[in-house]
């Protein structure tokens, strides 16, 4: 089934053009590889790019340009890069694109009795970080603000909040201001990749008894 | 009128990867590799560095010639793609320090489709309906797109750069990804 959810535009334009930082780039990554019509959305920006660069007005090359060109093609082959086999642990959920299957996943940690979440381990430093999130059927997640920004895309099972019922592949980008409480769908447990920047604010009384506990 | 120039490149890369054809590459580099090297540098690249990395994607055009699919867009696409890859290769080097590869970011962009996801949207947009859509596009609108998504600007910097309040910068973003997305895009 296709997603029903999308990134929006500027989020595709921003992966297509290369400006997303690796956190974002996860979370829209994971939503392409069930999407065909996004991923022709971010192909056609990088047609844009193509365009663009082929109708640029040229800088000016050092002199010399060409044949020092010529003298780098002529020059020894690099040794081939290493042909990176990502030891898949069989702990990664389906619908992770495979270069996230490569990166490290840290340990289960319990944000409450319904929901449990391990952070994905991207190889430099980043601003948005990445999380496999996981809520048993039924949980109400509490509702919280977060921080500048939170993309969600489901990996399995499903959940609803005012936006609508959210199934695997379906992509949500949450900002500051946006209050929400998702609520788990009866069934299965509902797993999510959230790419998140900041700290997320939990409301109510018991949210912020537990703000302590359950930092993310 | 076909886009001639666009097949004429696809074959010059085709000779590249036939025969190493340096007719074909001189062709390739006197076109693309000053055009590389101007867009690094409005995306805030010095001069020296982008001069470098222009060279560095004329040289995978080289090596990796033999990899072009025409049918995937064409080969200013393929270019502007490899130029992309190195820009933002080179920028997590200088955070963390030399031990990154390209090729990481490359796979980050190979997108492996889930089985049973609906293929039949990715229809292939040639080059050329992408050059005749831009065209269509109010300049003013097209360079807002350029600063904010191609050369990574935030919205109050493209304001001030353009001397335009903010909401403009906005409203002409939107309009010309509305529009983008009316010629290039599948429905949702």
């Amino acid at each position: 089934m296709n997603p029903a959810h999308h990134p929006d535009d500027s989020l595709l334009m921003a992966y297509g053009a290369g400006s997303l930082d690796l956190g974002q780039h996860v979370a829209v990554a994971t939503h392409l590889r069930g999407c065909g019509r996004c991923r022709a959305w971010a192909r056609a920006v990088e047609r844009v790019g193509g365009a663009m660069l082929a109708d640029a007005p040229p800088a000016e090359l050092d002199e010399g340009a060409i044949e020092r060109a010529f003298a780098r093609i002529d020059g020894p082959a690099p040794a081939a890069a290493r042909a990176q086999s990502p030891a898949f642990s069989g702990d990664w959920p389906q619908r992770l694109p495979s270069f996230v299957r490569a990166y490290t996943l840290g340990p289960w940690r319990k944000l409450g009795p319904w929901v449990r979440a391990r952070e994905i381990a991207l190889p430099q430093p980043c601003e948005t970080r990445v999380l496999l999130l996981e809520s048993k059927p039924g949980a109400k997640v509490f509702a919280h603000t977060h921080g500048p920004l939170e993309l969600t895309c489901v990996l399995s099972g499903a959940f609803r909040h005012g936006g609508g019922r959210f199934g695997p592949g379906d992509f949500d980008a949450a900002e500051g201001e946006d209050h929400h409480a998702p609520e788990i769908e009866e069934g299965e447990n509902c797993l999510c990749l959230v790419a998140i920047q900041g700290e997320l604010r939990w409301q109510g009384l018991l949210g912020r008894l537990l703000q302590p506990f359950i930092r993310l | 009128m076909a886009d001639e120039r666009a097949e004429r490149w696809a074959g010059l890369i085709g000779a590249i990867a036939q025969r190493g054809d340096r007719d074909a590459f001189a062709e390739i580099f006197t076109h693309f590799a000053p055009r590389v090297k101007a867009q690094l540098m409005k995306s805030g690249v010095g001069a020296p560095q982008a001069e470098d990395l222009a060279h560095e994607a004329m040289l995978s055009v080289w090596r990796k010639a033999g990899l072009f699919r025409p049918e995937n867009g064409g080969a200013a696409t393929w270019i502007f793609t490899i130029a992309r890859n190195l820009r933002i290769d080179a920028l997590r080097r200088e955070r963390r320090g030399g031990v990154t590869h390209v090729s990481e970011v490359e796979a980050q962009f190979a997108i492996d489709e889930t089985p049973g996801a609906d293929m039949r949207l990715e229809t292939a947009q040639s080059e050329d309906g992408v050059r005749t859509a831009l065209r269509s596009l109010p300049r003013d609108q097209l360079r807002v797109v350029e600063m904010s998504f191609f050369e990574d600007r935030a919205h109050q910097e493209i304001a001030r750069l353009l001397d335009i309040p903010l909401g403009t910068v906005k409203s002409r973003l939107r309009l010309a990804m509305n529009r983008l997305r009316a010629l290039l895009g599948p429905d949702r």
